[in-house]
């Protein structure tokens, strides 16, 4: 959820719905949005398809922006795992901010939502909030 | 190579070298072994069944135990690694019953290293990782003495200061360094975290599109 902050932060008028659903079409208002999205659906259903979204993101980010992409593909599936796998619940400050996105893109109908019934919604002592996750 | 790729090469190769040696509870025989089954849980049909049935517990049958692995072990493995969206407390909790949460917590934990190597291996050169041999050694049999209920299924560090994912793992500490060292380098970056308009090939809000695209497909609430 950090796609809309950072976006602001740079200006820019995300679109969260084209970004979360593969069925929808454009770039999301993120600079090479469309290559970024083919490339990210591309390696997550493993298609065939890859090596051409491959070759198309590194045209318009260069090696090290594909090598950014790849790794960021990469560490969600392993976050996703990690966190369903193990149950917990969403923090604190995440519950709250993000409870209208979550509702609108549906995310709330996810099975991992099962996990957050019960969480508390009063942030921790740090406070450090979304930021704090990985700090 | 730039630093980047540099930081996350070394990253991928310490979680690789981790997930074939001696672990939290389990040898690295057997770690490998649970990676090898990670692996397989992208064709295995069995997995592929439950995928696609209306709930995975639709469909009857189970994986065995192998040579190095017990069944219930193998069974966390490739759900964790296939089906990871539908997981529930209850099936959680039955396979901790039987493999304790020390030993189900460095499980999930060897999955999500394995998708990770693999996945990276995979959008970058079409093939998956390498494993290395095992290599001898007894595993570290550590429970940390500040862990405890803060609402997820396992045990994890019970400190106010840090998020829940960032903790996910603190059972097995063993496990934790190599998937905290792979978080850092592929995405986090320590402080750059922060930055949401951080100096990088791609932009922040180009890596969190990346980000929000892979975990919609994977259907990840959190």
């Amino acid at each position: 959820m950090l796609l809309g902050a950072s976006g602001s932060k740079a200006g820019l008028t995300v679109d969260l719905e084209v970004a979360t659903d593969p069925t929808k079409t454009g770039d999301a208002g993120v600079p090479h949005g469309n290559e970024l999205l083919a490339f990210a659906t591309a390696a997550n259903r493993r298609s065939d398809v890859l090596p051409q979204a491959r070759a198309a993101l590194a045209a318009v980010v260069g090696h090290e922006g594909l090598v950014e992409a790849a790794a960021t593909v990469a560490i969600f599936n392993g976050l996703v795992r990690v966190a369903d796998g193990t149950g917990i619940q969403l923090d604190p400050s995440m519950l709250t901010s993000t409870a209208e996105t979550r509702a609108a893109l549906g995310i709330d109908l996810f099975s991992g939502a099962a996990n957050s019934q019960d969480a508390p919604t009063q942030p921790r002592q740090d406070a450090a909030g979304v930021m704090g996750m990985f700090s | 190579m730039g630093n980047a790729e540099e930081l996350i090469t070394a990253a991928l190769d310490d979680a690789a070298e981790s997930l074939v040696g001696p672990g939290d509870w389990l040898t690295g025989s057997q770690r490998r072994a649970a990676a090898l089954e990670a692996r397989d849980a992208r064709t295995n049909e069995l997995d592929q069944q439950r995928r696609d049935a209306l709930s995975p517990n639709a469909v009857p049958g189970g994986h065995e135990a192998t040579a190095e692995l017990q069944a219930e072990a193998v069974e966390v493995i490739h759900r964790v690694a296939s089906d990871p969206g539908r997981l529930t407390q209850v099936w959680a909790d039955e396979k901790m019953t039987v493999l304790g949460e020390e030993t189900y917590t460095e499980l999930v934990g060897i999955a999500a290293c394995t998708a990770v190597l693999d996945m990276f291996a995979w959008t970058m050169t079409g093939d998956d990782s390498q494993l290395g041999d095992d290599t001898a050694g007894s595993p570290a049999k550590e429970r940390p003495d500040d862990v405890g209920d803060v609402g997820a299924w396992v045990s994890q560090t019970t400190g106010t200061g840090m998020a829940n994912v960032s903790r996910s793992l603190s059972l097995v500490p063993v496990t934790n360094r190599a998937w905290v060292g792979l978080v850092q380098a592929l995405y986090s970056r320590g402080a750059e975290f922060l930055d949401l308009s951080w100096d990088r090939a791609l932009s922040r809000p180009q890596v969190e599109l990346v980000a929000a695209r892979t975990t919609a497909e994977l259907e990840c609430f959190y």
